[in-house]
């Protein structure tokens, strides 16, 4: 094991009755006070992994480290993890306070100190003065920022998050995103979250595992999720694309069928045909560069502070962003000329 | 919505009412408007046309019936706390269930409802009798000399009705524990919760008002009951049930029989009072 404060090896959960796993030799680990993002699509084993760490689930094999000690022999109740449930799972017979204090009567917290200590918790989220309310008086983001206090009073070694926006209407799921962050940020809480949003996940995390059928496709910070894909499953998962097939045909070229040949920011291995990829909004208007294609804009949407083209060049369909501005803009029917910046073709798989 | 609308809404739901209301009416309402007239009745098949306390200044005065009146409350009481606490674990383990065989087992659980309760009380003379599986299988070990006295009085007609009336007790704790769910379970653990503080701090405050149902239903049920008491009984037992029974089938004393009948309706009314106030006090 390795001296971080979060050591996940070889993980992996085979429910009973099934022969595929559902998380099939996971690896990661997490520095102190990092966040990490477990993104895939629903059914991918992120929940699975939450809920192994958390000790809800017993794992089929594998290791999960935390400071240094071997989770396995812990009993849930003495982890010392904090956790936002999906639902929240707030005690409905109890009061706002009794919710926060529960975890603290459980650790023995004398009364005073447990006092202090909730209301402090409550202030960190903004509930301060709601300690008396029931459960049902809360609106949903406030069931949800008390069930963040409940789940950090514990001064938790680690916090686990499980699709914590996913109750929330769109307007209060940005506000608590950033508020979740701020907290997050504030306490130096280590924590885990799992969400299907990419969005969500690119905002709130320090790094990304994008997940696709129980193994982690690729681990990374946002930026390097984004911009440097280690699959196409990635890639397609996270923000839209061109994705084209080069043949390599030099150190930095390649012939892509329809569009003649295009060059490249890196060195394209020779053995084999290259998957590459252009985000719509890294197209420019114009010709520059090596990289240029004249097509006629089919498809048209005006979205304010972009402009949605497709653009058929050749038998291909590229999906175009540009920036509006003031003055003209393409038309539909309309004959254009795009030009993509080498550095801006991303190779799928390419090491960084 | 118009007025006319309106109004044509309000004759639809009269008519739609109307066979419900009926049905009510002929086998619940006019049956208890007899059975308190009867109770005032000068005749003894509660005919006539005379009014008359008579009955409820014999039943007040008799320390006969004072007794019974106080049996029936101690039979329920005992009944209702033996069946719900036989009853809660077997509730408990059905409504926390994931398994495939859940619905299999509630079905279980409550297809003794299938039986009459004159077969079941029967089948408890066969188990608890003198010469029954108990006390033969006790003497054949000679263990005992004489055979326990298990039946035939208080005790086993207790033992018979709480077995009897508990898949009501399931049922009505089965459909009183929703706010039971396995996510508070795990967020009580991951706070720090064992298994018991999850128990006693969780499991219990939530599936009260469930018990207090199945409590409240037993017990009603319990004090109207009279075939297990009297079969059971060996007619050493005396609640208001067989009491009523006993005037209105053999002493054809219809106007007493009727004036208990409004004696026991009364206790239930006071009970279910009381209960409805606790539970409100314990859901507020």
């Amino acid at each position: 094991m390795s001296n971080k404060h979060v050591t996940v090896e070889k993980l992996v959960k085979t429910y009973p009755g099934s022969s595929v796993p559902s998380v099939d030799h996971v690896d990661f680990d997490l520095e102190k006070g990092e966040m990490l993002a477990l993104l895939g699509p629903s059914g991918c084993g992120k929940t699975t992994i939450l809920r192994m760490v958390a000790g809800l689930i017993t794992p089929t094999s594998g290791h999960i480290w935390l400071n240094g000690q071997d989770m396995a022999q812990i009993p849930v109740h003495k982890r010392n993890m904090g956790m936002v449930f999906q639902s929240y799972a707030l005690f409905p017979h109890m009061s706002v306070a009794e919710n926060v204090a529960f975890g603290l009567e459980m650790r023995g917290v004398p009364r005073a100190e447990r006092a202090d200590r909730v209301e402090r918790a409550l202030d960190l989220v903004k509930l301060a003065g709601y300690g008396s309310r029931r459960i049902t008086q809360l609106s949903g983001g406030q069931q949800q920022r008390c069930a963040i206090a409940r789940s950090l009073v514990i001064e938790p070694n680690l916090l686990l998050l499980d699709e914590p926006l996913s109750n929330l209407d769109a307007k209060l799921r940005d506000e608590m995103r950033d508020e979740i962050r701020s907290i997050q940020n504030r306490t130096g809480v280590t924590a885990i979250f799992v969400t299907h949003d990419q969005d969500e996940a690119l905002s709130m995390a320090d790094r990304l595992a994008v997940m696709s059928a129980g193994k982690i496709e690729q681990i990374g910070t946002p930026r390097q999720i984004f911009d440097y894909p280690a699959t196409e499953f990635v890639a397609n998962f996270i923000g839209a694309g061109n994705f084209f097939t080069g043949r390599p045909t030099g150190a930095r070229t390649a012939e892509v069928e329809g569009l003649g040949s295009i060059t490249i920011g890196q060195d394209i291995p020779a053995d084999h045909d290259a998957r590459l990829l252009v985000r719509p909004h890294r197209f420019t208007l114009g010709a520059q560069g090596p990289n240029s294609f004249s097509g006629t804009v089919t498809h048209l949407v005006y979205r304010g502070e972009t402009l949605t083209l497709d653009v058929e060049v050749g038998a291909r369909t590229l999906k175009v962003d540009l920036p509006t501005h003031a003055g003209a803009l393409p038309e539909r029917g309309q004959t254009v000329t795009l030009s993509v910046s080498p550095e801006d073709i991303t190779l799928i798989g390419a090491q960084q | 919505m118009t007025a006319v609308e309106k109004k044509t809404s309000r004759t639809l739901l009269l008519v739609l009412l109307l066979p419900g209301l009926l049905a009510l009416g002929i086998s619940f309402v006019a049956p208890m408007l007899w059975l308190l007239r009867a109770s005032f009745s000068t005749s003894a098949l509660g005919g006539g046309d005379g009014w008359t306390l008579d009955k409820y200044s014999e039943i007040l005065t008799d320390p006969f019936y004072w007794r019974v009146a106080g049996n029936t409350l101690n039979y329920g009481v005992t009944v209702a706390i033996f069946a719900v606490i036989l009853s809660y674990p077997i509730a408990l383990f059905l409504a926390r269930s994931t398994s495939k065989y859940r619905g299999i087992l509630t079905a279980l659980a409550i297809a003794p409802l299938l039986t009459s309760s004159v077969v079941r009380t029967y089948g408890w003379m066969v188990i608890l009798g003198d010469r029954g599986v108990i006390n033969s299988t006790l003497q054949w070990l000679t263990l005992t000399d004489a055979p326990l006295r298990l039946s035939n009085n208080q005790l086993g007609a207790t033992i018979a009705m709480i077995e009897i009336l508990m898949p009501y007790a399931i049922l009505a704790m089965l459909s009183g524990f929703g706010r039971l769910n396995s996510q508070l379970e795990e967020a009580a653990t991951m706070l720090g919760a064992n298994r018991f503080k999850v128990f006693t701090r969780i499991i219990l405050p939530l599936s009260l008002p469930g018990v207090i149902t199945a409590a409240l239903l037993v017990f009603v049920l319990a004090i109207s009951g009279f075939i297990t008491p009297r079969l059971m009984g060996g007619g050493r037992v005396f609640v208001l049930g067989t009491e009523v029974f006993q005037e209105a089938t053999v002493t054809l004393n219809w106007p007493l029989a009727a004036a208990l009948a409004v004696m026991l309706l009364v206790l239930f009314s006071s009970v279910i009072v009381v209960y409805r106030r606790a539970l409100r006090a314990l859901e507020a």
